[in-house]
């Protein structure tokens, strides 16, 4: 007769392992904490170039920062001069001195427009952008030189800013900055070349309408935000330590389920599943950036931890149906029994798929390309996240009611508990008392997910202004929730792995309060993963 | 005294003090013709001249109004633009690394700075002048409209006056100008020279009121630097910006690699803090004196004025974690308009708090009813003068001539700005540009009105 190991282990035993994964959730904690924060922004103040050519077709025609250079603010120097004249330069990385490495794994570009108050000028609360941006890309030579600027992507694209003029207190207006958003521009899923350059126009035509709106722009700020080479060090070497580990899980407890000579249990399918997709998200591919350029990371670390997460919720969902405690006949239990579930998870995950594809996917080809620029994009976009955010509600709403089932089931179940004998009692409470514990720390770490979030965001999103702020809260929290799904996943596998303590024996009375399994030979069906049900569908014979 | 205080400073006196000597064996007009020289000299003077007198020793101070004659030199220098001076720089070079040696006004220990951070300069030099123009710009129509900014210049009062190998590179003054310089020569040097030390103590000490003037200037040149340090931070041009210990560019890599640079608001807050207050720390006055209490006021409203550049700023965040989600999200400050700074500044200027220095040599609110300023808040020692009639012992030019509103009844009101002396009226048409229409780039279709006014002064 199969028990998991969370029924059979003893106290003692059952403390060490939960110490030892205590730790193992405290170490990633901690690792975080070293780390520095995932990403950083670096602020760069674009040049102004005049290009007294315009109309030349040639695509490798680059405008570094030593260039014709004009300043904005002074009316005298862009006299004569036409929108086609000016060319916003921004070279990446802002030193010359420094250069991108491999291990900073993508640049996100992220344009911040300074527009100024022009006497008796109105500006429309949106305005509408036209942007012609190029980016050529250079390489370290061996000899310490640089590669010419070589094209990379060109594109031109339109964006919306939406500007407002706060303060109407102020008599001489003049000068004053409008408060506009930022203007999202380009994403790169690689960062394969040593330096960057961002030419930008922002070409005017009455007839067509581009760039009408715009009002006097005083400076242009490129935000380009790349990942840190520490926290990805850090990050590769948590998946590294816990790939072999959760593969060596997996191996040992598939042994396990194979020596019992029955066919798994679903739940038991599904635990394997969930080992499958988190060793999948954990396989450190990364490392293959570090030599390859795989500007697709983007959507496949996307792709991956969907995959995980619809793989996570399934898993939820058929955990509590399977501990309904109630057995309404022998038949093994299949997929087929959650479907209206799961094809809540399927839609979802799906829409998001879709949407990622449409988002990252076609970045890959025009790394200036954004979804919600169009309005076709944007409803297509938003119709997809919405449909994902109410398969994510009814989802919600199947697994709630599931849990409670089984509390209920329980209660009903824990009311007929005196009758039996204290061994057998204290067994089954023992058993109820730790389905309750797993189930509490799911939702714990669900939780400490949602308030880790919060937190990284309130972290971030906060003034910092804290001199002695040496440790990296929002990296530490990122890892700690890393490392909590690896241990809450380990500790699945292990707790719910067949027990080999009482297959062989039959159950025999032991001495004391020693418990032992006295099950009614009828309904020893081999399907049955956890005692628990057993014990529900003897207790409702009893 | 200030014994360590400024062994340059005291040296250099040492120096004028000699060449005064010989000069005192000609007569006493002689030595105020060479100064008035040399000063029109400074202001007339080409980049190249001024290199030239890199070797310039003996300190002075020069007056408010010279202060912008020096700015305009300094700028020259740094080969920077002054308003419309040279507009459009269209030659590819950026200005180079000033040479601290030619700094006038720099401390010993700002000289050391300027020694470690020689780009840097160049945004010290341009935040300095932001904060002027801003100053200007925010009391233009107030009695006191910020004529008094050099004691709160980040370079100081003190202006470098060499001894001149040879005559050429003295100019012919034309009369104009020679007109104006005079009465400020007079009024400044002369008080000076009579203060048989360091000119620029006195200055500092008894020159001006450490009055709310004061308080805001020094706020404002503190914000300024640091506003312009952080801007230049994003142009590229300072070569350790945010990516912390200069002394070690071969780690900068690795460094920036782990964990990337820091925010370069936070770069330029540090930067000022050393450099602007790094003068007044290293002066060192007896406790509960009215020295000691002047640069306690000072390093608290340089504070403030470094804290209104980070409150200013505003925290902008993008989010980029799986499918574009706020699941990594990073977020950074982004640098206010120096015009918001300004305006943040003068209202605490409205609302700055009477302070007075105490025994234990910390500073005490002088009315216990009012509520403790906190570090953005501006702090005075003294009442300011009425800034009504000249006074160049408090630093005061008087309203005489300034122009007035006749309607208002706020401090740009003639009744209040000309003190109730009264006022002359002149009619007068002006031509303006109005009804406006911008086209990006370049462009703005404007008609011209005339219309016909009254101006009024100031008597």
């Amino acid at each position: 007769m199969p028990g998991t190991i969370l029924e059979n282990l003893s106290g003692r035993k059952l403390s060490v392992l939960v110490v030892i994964l205590l730790s193992a959730q405290l170490a990633c904690f901690l690792i975080g904490l070293l780390s520095p924060s995932p990403a950083t922004s670096q602020g760069i103040l674009s040049t102004v170039c005049v290009d007294d050519n315009p109309d030349a077709d040639n695509i490798n025609r680059w405008f570094t920062k030593q260039c014709k250079e004009i300043h904005l603010n002074q009316e005298k120097a862009t006299v004569g001069l036409d929108a086609k004249n000016l060319v916003f330069v921004v070279q990446m990385p802002r030193h010359d001195i420094l250069d991108f490495s491999r291990w900073q794994q993508n640049l996100v570009g992220v344009l911040q427009i300074d527009v100024v108050y022009q006497v008796e000028q109105k500006l429309d609360p949106i305005i509408e952008l036209t942007l012609d941006a190029r980016l050529a890309y250079s390489d370290k030579t061996s000899t310490g030189g640089r590669t010419p600027w070589q094209y990379y992507a060109h594109a031109e694209e339109k964006r919306y800013m939406d500007c407002s003029f706060e303060d109407t207190t102020i008599k001489d207006k003049n000068g004053y900055p409008y408060n506009c958003s930022m203007v999202p521009l380009f994403e790169l899923g690689a960062i394969s070349h040593d330096y960057y350059l961002l030419n930008l126009r922002l070409p005017y035509n009455y007839t067509v309408q581009k760039n009408t709106g715009l009002g006097r722009i005083e400076d242009v700020y490129l935000h380009v935000i790349h990942m840190n080479g520490g926290f990805t060090k850090i990050w590769i070497s948590l998946k590294t330590f816990f790939f072999p580990i959760i593969i060596a899980i997996m191996v040992w407890f598939w042994n396990r389920v194979h020596i019992l000579n029955r066919t798994p249990a679903l739940l038991e399918y599904m635990l394997m599943g969930l080992g499958g997709t988190l060793a999948f998200l954990n396989l450190p591919v990364e490392y293959l950036t570090l030599i390859f350029d795989m500007p697709y990371m983007l959507l496949l670390s996307d792709i991956r931890q969907g995959i995980f997460y619809a793989m996570l919720l399934s898993f939820w969902l058929v955990f509590a149906g399977e501990h309904m405690l109630i057995q309404d006949n022998g038949e093994r239990n299949t997929l087929k029994m959650y479907w209206k579930h799961l094809s809540t998870i399927v839609i979802g995950c799906l829409c998001l798929l879709i949407f990622d594809l449409c988002e990252r996917g076609v970045q890959l080809l025009n790394p200036f390309y954004s979804i919600w620029v169009t309005p076709i994009g944007t409803n297509l976009a938003l119709s997809f996240i919405i449909l994902a955010g109410i398969s994510a509600s009814l989802y919600f709403i199947f697994l709630c009611y599931m849990i409670w089932r089984v509390f209920k089931n329980m209660s009903i179940k824990r009311s007929i508990l005196p009758s039996m004998s204290q061994a057998r009692r204290l067994h089954y409470e023992g058993i109820i008392y730790r389905f309750n514990f797993l189930m509490l720390v799911t939702v714990v770490c669900a939780a400490l997910t949602v308030v880790s979030f919060i937190l990284s965001q309130v972290a971030e999103g906060q003034n910092k202004w804290d001199e002695n702020m040496d440790l990296e809260l929002t990296s530490a929290l990122h890892t700690g929730v890393y490392g909590m799904w690896n241990v809450y996943i380990c500790a699945m596998l292990i707790l719910y792995a067949p027990s080999h303590k009482q297959w062989s024996a039959d159950p025999i009375c032991a001495e004391g309060e020693e418990v032992e399994f006295s099950r009614l030979p009828t309904e020893a069906s081999p399907n049955e993963i956890s005692s628990l049900t057993s014990f529900a569908s003897k207790a409702s014979i009893e | 005294m200030c014994v360590k205080f400024q062994t340059n400073a005291i040296a250099n006196s040492r120096d004028t003090e000699l060449g005064r000597s010989k000069l005192r064996k000609s007569k006493e007009e002689a030595t105020m013709r060479l100064f008035y020289y040399v000063l029109l000299g400074i202001f007339y003077t080409s980049p190249a001249g001024a290199a030239r007198r890199q070797q310039a020793n003996g300190t002075w101070i020069i007056p408010d109004r010279i202060n912008e004659l020096k700015m305009r030199y300094l700028y020259s220098f740094f080969n920077l633009q002054t308003d419309g001076a040279d507009s459009g720089r269209h030659d590819a070079e950026r200005p180079g690394p000033a040479p601290c040696k030619a700094l006038p006004g720099l401390s010993p220990g700002q000289g050391r700075l300027c020694q470690l951070y020689k780009d840097h300069m160049n945004a010290v030099a341009l935040g300095a002048k932001q904060a002027l123009g801003e100053c200007k710009h925010q009391f233009h129509n107030r009695r006191w409209n910020c004529s008094i900014l050099d004691d709160v210049n980040v370079f100081g009062p003190v202006i470098t006056i060499g001894k001149f190998s040879s005559q050429s590179e003295l100019f012919v003054l034309p009369a104009k100008v020679a007109q104006e310089l005079i009465p400020l020569l007079q009024s400044f040097l002369i008080p000076a020279r009579m203060f048989g030390y360091n000119p620029w103590i006195y200055f500092i000490n008894a020159g001006i009121a450490a009055s709310r003037e004061s308080a805001f200037a020094h706020a404002l040149a503190a914000a300024g630097v640091a506003h312009s340090v952080s801007r230049s931070c994003r142009d590229g041009q300072l070569s350790s910006c945010g990516c912390s210990r200069m002394g070690r560019p071969k780690e900068l890599k690795k460094e920036w690699v782990w964990g990337g640079c820091g925010d370069n608001l936070e770069y330029g807050y540090k930067f000022t803090q050393n450099f602007v207050d790094v003068r007044e720390k290293e002066r060192k006055f007896k406790r509960g004196t009215r020295e000691q209490g002047r640069v306690l006021m000072n390093l608290h409203n340089n504070e403030a004025g470094r804290r209104a550049v980070i409150k200013q700023s505003k925290v902008t965040c993008k989010c980029h974690g799986v499918s574009g989600s706020c699941s990594l999200i990073t977020c950074w400050q982004q640098l206010a308009n120096f015009r918001e700074i300004g305006d943040y500044l003068r209202d605490k200027y409205d609302g700055a708090t009477e302070v007075r220095v105490n025994r234990r040599g910390r500073l005490q609110l002088r009315d216990p009813q009012v509520s403790i300023p906190t570090v953005y808040d501006l702090v005075y020692l003294e009442e300011s003068p009425n800034y009504c009639v000249r006074d160049s012992v408090v630093g005061s030019l008087g309203t005489q001539g300034r122009p007035c509103n006749r309607t208002s009844p706020d401090v740009d009101g003639c009744h209040l700005l000309c003190c109730g002396r009264g006022y002359n009226t002149v009619r007068s048409t002006l031509r303006e540009r109005c009804h406006c229409r911008f086209k990006w780039c370049c462009q703005v279709e404007c008609k011209t009105c005339i219309r016909s006014v009254d101006v009024h002064t100031c008597k």
